[in-house]
């Protein structure tokens, strides 16, 4: 059956896209209020005096951490460079004793020098310098067993 | 029309339902409202309080913190000077076994020397209390040891060329 109202569907039409692009209108309006007082709500809730208390107590609380943690490794340091002028104290005073030794090595090696292959000498002596050098000292004392076996 | 009528009339006993109730809760609801604001205030003042405590101990932490640091530096620093101590000792030592023995070679002193470093740096090395004391005992027998056989060879009462009992020492460990 058709209704012989002409105009009538054309105007049904717009009233119907009117009124859901007001629903639309509506709709979206409402959801940007919405947003807007969730926005505004946790805003104020933020700088709540509440929040700003717990805030500036999780910022001690962090801060008694840290001193703790500084007072470590304050501590650790002091170790540290305790230990290094202790080492420092004993590589000085190896040092010192192995130029004694050598000494006498080398007072050992010339004593000898004349009873001795002229490569044999300069093999030894140049072992006693590299020995030296590295501050090796079982290798001095094993040097130094080996000359006096030699004479 | 009657239709709307019924619209309208069913809003208006809807907002008059809701009137009625919060008339009579009223009261409920001003405590409620009461109550909360009242915890909201005490938590917040606890939350103070203790932020207040905190600082308080930190600051406590703090003077705390450079005493004990401080007592550690000078400890740290007499135990390098106690480092410092031992190694001349151990020096002495070494002359003093190089005076009696005067034939004595400069690698075996040189060997006495050295062992007592060794024994003198673990003991420093050592972190527990009781193996620290043990490698003490350890380093004063032996320095003890070299003594008694520079001063035995000294005054003549034995004739060995070389200081058997510190070797022996030496060689046992």
């Amino acid at each position: 059956m058709r209704l012989a109202v002409p105009g009538l569907p054309g105007a049904l039409t717009l009233l119907g896209t009117a009124m859901l692009l007001s629903a639309f209108a509506v709709l979206i309006i409402a959801g940007l209020l919405g947003v807007f007082k969730i926005i505004v709500r946790s805003a104020l809730d933020y700088f709540s005096s509440k929040q700003r208390v717990q805030r500036r107590l999780w910022f001690v609380q962090a801060r008694q951490d840290q001193v703790k943690r500084l007072f470590y490794f304050k501590a650790r340091q002091i170790k540290y460079f305790n230990e290094l002028s202790r080492k420092r104290l004993l590589k000085l005073n190896n040092r010192k004793h192995i130029r004694s030794l050598s000494k006498t090595i080398d007072k050992d090696l010339l004593s000898i020098k004349a009873k001795l292959p002229g490569t044999t000498y300069q093999q030894l002596q140049q072992d006693h310098a590299r020995y030296r050098s590295r501050q090796d000292v079982e290798a001095l004392l094993t040097l130094q067993q080996k000359i006096s076996t030699l004479v | 029309m009657t239709i709307v009528n019924k619209i309208i009339k069913l809003f208006h006993s809807v907002k008059d339902e809701n009137l009625k109730w919060q008339l009579a809760n009223q009261g409920d609801q001003t405590k409620l409202k009461h109550t909360r604001v009242l915890a909201e205030k005490a938590l917040e003042a606890e939350l103070k309080k203790k932020s207040v405590q905190l600082e308080h101990d930190i600051s406590l932490l703090k003077t705390k913190h450079d005493a004990e640091l401080s007592m550690f530096k000078t400890k740290c620093k007499q135990d390098v000077k106690d480092y410092k101590q031992y190694l001349a000792a151990l020096d002495q030592l070494k002359s003093s076994i190089q005076a009696s023995y005067t034939h004595l070679p400069e690698a075996v002193a040189f060997t006495i020397h050295h062992h007592a470093k060794y024994l003198l740096n673990k003991m420093w090395e050592e972190e527990d209390f009781e193996q620290k004391m043990q490698h003490e005992m350890q380093l004063i027998r032996f320095m003890t040891a070299v003594h008694e056989d520079a001063r035995l060879h000294l005054e003549g009462e034995t004739t060995e060329n070389l200081p058997e009992r510190t070797l022996n020492l030496i060689q046992r460990q």
